[in-house]
């Protein structure tokens, strides 16, 4: 039975012990709902999770599991290695063959003992001509190749059956502990609650999985280079042959320098938009113009970084850099803050005028009661009123910056530099985790495994800033409530 | 009912403060206040007293164009202070609120100090002009709001962590420090318990004063105990606008008596 079937035939039985579970509890009853605990629905929704919810989970847990022990099984008719790359580059030989095979059952038509007759002179082109992209074939692998067939097929099996049982289980306990007076709303409440738990539970497994996979990556990084180079060193010059110069500081630099012009650029103007949106706009400018302002929010970064290739790049050059003699280039450091500028304007425009729209309304009076115009009100009264919020929006927006690649790649350019002029082509830190991940090279050597390093250490600027927004917005929110 | 202070009935001054003849207020389509014609008079506490929805709030918001805010809002007819017609195109709404100060309903202090709440309208109003004299206006506004011994040793702490009462003293000192010639206040104690209340009411005729005080009220006692005028609103009119004493012993309108006496309401 295929994954999509049996999950199909839980689905179905699950709609099906709805229905069960509330006729059952309305027969219980004698036909009448008033004696029952709970709705008659509750208890259709406590038998139909009773049904889906375990035996899916259980499928879950299955397929997770399976590939594991199929692996550890194998592994022993494959001949011993120490080596833990050249025994999973073995292993996924093997599971290219098994598929490749798979394939060949169904292409040929092939029975049981065809198969097991099969040898591996000759194979490897006719499970090619399949469709399995496989290279060599040694008698092991193709024995191992068959034993993780025949595995794969009778796991594949007993989870079917197991699936189902646990279904048909489900819908057998629920109607046996449907009664009038069980409490079906309780128990379908809190398997409920359960259900959102496991949900909110697969965000944080995987932050802590990204955060593990980055420490990992980046312990095994220092191993091979030493970390008072990456911290300290200010040079970045990573050679594929080896001896490069991995000093973080050229593209720290260059982010840092790029985020502080697209804030220097959006925070002025996103927040007076933001004022004149909130205070002074009447509905129906507001109406329109808010709108207009989030498109800005939805264009994807690529295209801005087309913008600062085609538009904004070759203008600053001609316009500022050539003329004041500051330099030639047209992708730099100015270049991308100014777009990336751009770029966050909706962002802390849209956040800080949902914050100034949340200052509640009697403070305005009070300030208009006393005589204050409205650009006083709005600098005396409201801006420090909202301001956690504001300084909030900020600092998530300079995450973004940080975090922020296409606009970088295309409008400064990618030359590690440590240098105050604007006009210079420099990169940041994303745009080298891209460089020195694309290529065919494996994750062994400094050069490919700094970008962990690299990405650790964005990430833990990025928290930090976080950090310090919630820690802002918290600690001012008391004192103004 | 022997124990209530009523406040001293005899009205010193005899001048007209605020007029207004035939004002009428339409939100959008609604003709919300009809034909209303008082006058409010100088050192006087005058309570604006009816129903809810009967106009009473919009028409003391008429007295310093606070209206002008609420979008849709019109306002016709004459309304003068000082025998001037704010409605005027040459008034600035700006200097008439600094003359006509306003309390609200629920004390609403600035996320600020409790020294820059009461600062803050003599520094926009440029009524001081050194760090010495604001400090004088601030201690002799919160004096007069009874909040100095309270506040004098955490100036510099929020407004909004004082209590409810105190609050709303500091909004009153908060107006007063303005030295507006009139105080418009909406429902100033609906939000305090009894003995804030009490506070708020002796307050109240001590700034008589200085100033014309316009309160509005739900309770009638309050207004039978802080004023000397009692205008009585019903479904967008004004009904009844008399002496205080008159207006609760002996109402000439029928429907001002069913309203005190609690038939109506």
């Amino acid at each position: 039975m295929s994954l999509g079937t049996l999950v199909l035939a839980v689905l179905i039985l699950s709609a099906a012990a709805f229905v069960a579970g509330r006729r059952f509890a309305l027969s219980r009853a004698g036909g009448d709902p008033r004696r029952l605990h709970s709705l008659p629905g509750h208890y259709g929704q406590h038998a139909a999770l009773l049904t889906a919810v375990p035996a899916l989970a259980l499928l879950v847990l299955w397929l997770g599991v399976q590939p594991l022990v199929i692996e550890l099984r194998v592994a022993t008719l494959l001949p011993a290695t120490d080596d833990a790359t050249t025994a999973s580059l073995a292993m996924a030989e093997v599971r290219r063959i098994s598929e490749g095979l798979d394939r060949l059952v169904v292409a040929e038509g092939l029975s049981d003992r065809d198969l097991a007759a099969l040898t591996p002179e000759g194979l490897a082109p006719r499970l090619r001509a399949v469709g399995a992209a496989v290279a060599d074939i040694t008698p092991q692998t193709l024995d191992a190749a068959r034993a993780h067939r025949a595995l794969q097929a009778s796991f594949g099996l007993w989870m079917s059956v197991l699936v189902l049982g646990a279904s048909l289980g489900g819908v057998a306990l629920a109607l046996l502990r449907t009664a009038p007076d069980f409490r079906a709303r309780n128990v379908s409440e809190r398997f409920i609650m359960w259900i959102l738990i496991a949900a909110s539970l697969v965000a944080v497994a995987t932050t802590v999985g990204i955060v593990l996979s980055l420490v990992f990556e980046t312990m095994h990084f220092f191993r091979l280079y030493p970390a008072q180079d990456f911290f300290f060193s200010l040079t970045w010059n990573p050679q594929f042959r080896g001896g490069s110069d991995l000093g973080i500081w050229p593209l720290l630099w260059g982010t840092i320098y790029i985020s502080i012009i697209a804030l220097v650029v959006a925070v002025p103007i996103g927040l007076l938009t933001a004022i004149y949106l909130s205070e002074y706009a009447g509905p129906r400018t507001r109406g329109w113009a808010k709108p207009a302002i989030e498109i800005l929010a939805g264009i994807p970064t690529i295209v801005y970084g087309l913008f600062a290739l085609i538009t904004v790049g070759p203008a600053l050059r001609d316009w500022f850099a050539q003329p004041l003699g500051l330099g030639s280039s047209s992708s730099s450091v100015m270049t991308a803050g100014l777009v990336m500028g751009i770029m966050l304007i909706p962002f802390i425009s849209s956040l800080s005028d949902d914050i100034i729209n949340a200052v509640p309304q009697s403070l305005r009076d009070g300030s208009y009661g006393l005589g204050a115009t409205q650009s006083e009100t709005v600098k005396q009264v409201i801006l420090p009123a909202a301001l956690p919020g504001i300084v909030g929006a900020i600092l998530l927006g300079a995450s973004r910056a940080i975090g922020e690649t296409m606009i970088v790649v295309l409008g400064a350019g990618a030359a590690a530099k440590l240098s105050m002029n604007p006009f210079e082509a420099m990169t940041t830190v994303t745009v080298k985790i891209v460089s020195q991940l694309t290529g065919d090279t494996e994750f062994a050597s400094p050069e490919t495994l700094v970008a962990f390093a690299l990405g650790l250490t964005l990430f833990v600027i990025t928290l930090v800033l976080n950090v310090l927004a919630l820690y802002i917005v918290r600690k001012y929110r008391e004192q103004y409530e | 009912m022997d124990d209530i202070r009523y406040a001293d009935r005899i009205v010193s001054a005899d001048e007209v403060k605020i007029a207004a003849r035939k004002a009428q207020v339409y939100y959008g389509t609604n003709h919300a206040l009809r034909d209303v014609d008082v006058d409010i008079l100088g050192k006087t506490v005058t309570a604006f007293i009816g129903p809810s929805g009967c106009g009473k709030s919009t028409f003391l918001r008429c007295l310093n164009r606070m209206n002008d805010t609420i979008p849709g809002c019109r306002v016709e007819g004459k309304i003068t202070l000082d025998g001037q017609d704010i409605y005027d195109a040459r008034v600035d709404p700006v200097q008439l609120r600094a003359k006509v100060g306003m309390v609200f309903q629920k004390p609403n202090p600035f996320p600020k100090s409790i020294y820059d709440n009461v600062a803050y309208g003599p520094r926009i109003h440029g009524l001081a002009r050194s760090k010495a004299e604001i400090d004088e206006i601030v201690e002799s506004a919160l004096r007069r709001a009874a909040l100095w011994n309270e506040a004098k040793d955490r100036l510099s702490s929020p407004g909004t962590g004082l209590s409810g009462g105190q609050q709303q003293r500091l909004c009153i000192a908060r107006a007063i420090a303005t030295s507006p010639e009139v105080l418009l206040m909406d429902e100033p104690c609906s939000a305090l318990d009894p003995i804030a209340t009490a506070q708020i009411e002796e307050l109240i005729d001590e700034l008589r004063a200085q100033f014309s005080v316009v309160i509005v009220t739900h309770s009638m006692q309050q207004a039978a105990r802080v004023s000397q005028r009692t205008a009585f609103f019903h479904l967008g009119r004004l009904v009844e606008y008399g002496e205080t004493g008159q207006i609760f012993t002996n109402p000439r309108d029928p429907r001002t008596e069913s309203y005190i006496s609690g038939r109506i309401g």
